[in-house]
């Protein structure tokens, strides 16, 4: 046993963290999915890196709206002051993500989202990968436990591959080589992103202080990408200014994708990213259903392809099904614990922060009151999004306005019950 | 502070994302 290791932590206390992450894991799909619905608005031909610029400033806006008001500067200042380098990894972080996003754009206009998800759809499998190599996970989880990690993300990879085969309008022309290079680059990104996640919160950084400084890397990447994508400033500058009537539903999604990686963030700190990435890779479910209920996608189409979206959501549904019921036992988080002492051991973090991190408790650090700073950044980030919001125009379209009602009720529901539940186990920690 | 940065640079853990970072890149200008 290694000598820096721990107390292993209570039965019922480890059952009540496993079950908040399964719950922010899912929880996480069903935003992250859902983020998608207000970018179906915007109809004219914006350039598809533009628009991933706009729901970028619409997740950093975000950042300090709401979630401000749950982790104030004073606390993510403590954040900082505890662990500075974990900045340089949730900068890094962000970056990853940016670049894998505009990597997919590419890859589905060149090999099509049926051929492309599935590639990369793969960052699950390799999320595992790291997780087993560098933070010990399903280390000790005994063989049915691997079996169902495994086993679960390989049949959600089936499910998904149906339903992207079933969402995929028509089969593009394009180069082929470079599509298939940029949808397994995604996926190597995408997978990779987890290991800054998972070493953040090993060390007992907040989810909400990572992802503060996760918008800012994501922020600076896609602008240096939409600028050399359009060619300078300017150019950049007169698309988005004569997208303005669209760009509240960019931001919107933006918002939503926020509070799904908020949750997302939560899922990898407290089941980890074998189990974590798959539990939020749901989210093409989601994404599936408000296309169907409220766009009316797929409407009229063949029977097989209605055969291939309930074959690929029982298939989804399965596989998430079974890693959320194989979660970590003792003897496994044991072994987190040895992987989190020796990285706090590493870099000269209290033990007590690294410890209380893994068990979801706060170190007694700055109460959480607001300053003057919080409530401008919270009211200058709401003012963005009032005011877009009174230019917005709502294109015409024909939605399903009852599953619109219906689908965010679920959300809604989604969000109360998984907060209130993250709330009562970890206060947010 | 400036302890744990050096101490970054030395864990091999770091090198990996930012490998992987590189690599995206490469691969996007190279399909672009």
């Amino acid at each position: 046993m290694d000598p820096v290791a721990p107390a292993a932590l209570d039965p019922a206390r480890l059952r009540g963290l496993q079950l908040a992450g399964v719950a922010s894991g899912f929880t996480a799909g069903a935003w992250l999915g859902a983020a998608e619905a207000p970018t179906k608005m915007v109809v004219l031909g914006l350039s598809p890196v533009v628009i991933s610029l706009a729901m970028v400033v619409g997740v950093f806006l975000a950042r300090w709206s709401l979630p401000a008001l749950l982790r104030g500067t004073t606390a993510i200042g403590a954040d900082v002051r505890q662990a500075p380098h974990l900045v340089v990894w949730a900068v890094l972080a962000g970056c990853l993500w940016a670049v894998a996003n505009t990597l997919t754009i590419y890859a589905i206009k060149d090999i099509g989202l049926s051929v492309a998800f599935p590639l990369w759809n793969a960052n699950s499998l390799l999320g595992i990968l790291w997780g087993a190599v560098f933070f010990n996970e399903l280390r000790e989880a005994g063989w049915s436990r691997v079996v169902a990690v495994l086993g679960g993300a390989a049949v959600m990879c089936a499910g998904a591959t149906l339903l992207a085969v079933a969402s995929a309008a028509q089969a593009p022309a394009g180069h082929a080589a470079r599509g298939v290079a940029a949808a397994l680059a995604a996926g190597a990104l995408w997978g990779t992103m987890y290991i800054p996640y998972r070493k953040a919160y090993l060390t007992g950084m907040n989810p909400l202080a990572f992802v503060t400084f996760f918008t800012v890397g994501e922020l600076a990447m896609m602008s240096a990408l939409a600028l050399a994508d359009r060619g300078g400033l300017a150019p950049l500058v007169a698309e988005l200014s004569g997208a303005r009537d669209v760009l509240f539903w960019l931001l919107l999604g933006g918002f939503v994708w926020v509070v799904g990686d908020l949750f997302q963030q939560y899922a990898a700190k407290y089941v980890g990213i074998s189990r974590g990435i798959p539990l939020s890779n749901t989210n093409q479910l989601w994404g599936l259903v408000w296309g169907l209920l409220v766009f009316g996608e797929l409407h009229g189409g063949a029977r097989a392809t209605y055969a291939q979206v309930i074959g690929g959501s029982l298939l989804m549904a399965l596989g998430a099904a079974l890693i959320a019921l194989a979660s970590a036992t003792g003897p496994e988080h044991r072994r987190w614990q040895e992987a989190a002492a020796r990285e706090g051991q590493r870099y000269g973090i209290d033990p007590a922060v690294v410890r209380a991190g893994l068990a979801g408790e706060s170190t007694g650090g700055p109460a959480r009151r607001r300053t003057w700073l919080d409530w401008a950044l919270v009211t200058g980030a709401t003012a963005v999004f009032v005011a877009l919001g009174l230019v917005a125009r709502v294109p015409d379209l024909r939605l399903g306005w009852a599953w619109v009602a219906g689908l965010t009720l679920a959300l809604l529901a989604l969000l109360g019950g998984t907060g209130i539940l993250l709330w009562r186990t970890t206060r947010f920690n | 502070m400036t302890g744990r940065f050096a101490v970054m640079l030395r864990d091999a853990q770091f090198w990996v994302p930012v490998a992987v970072l590189f690599g995206g890149l490469l691969v996007l200008i190279w399909i672009r």
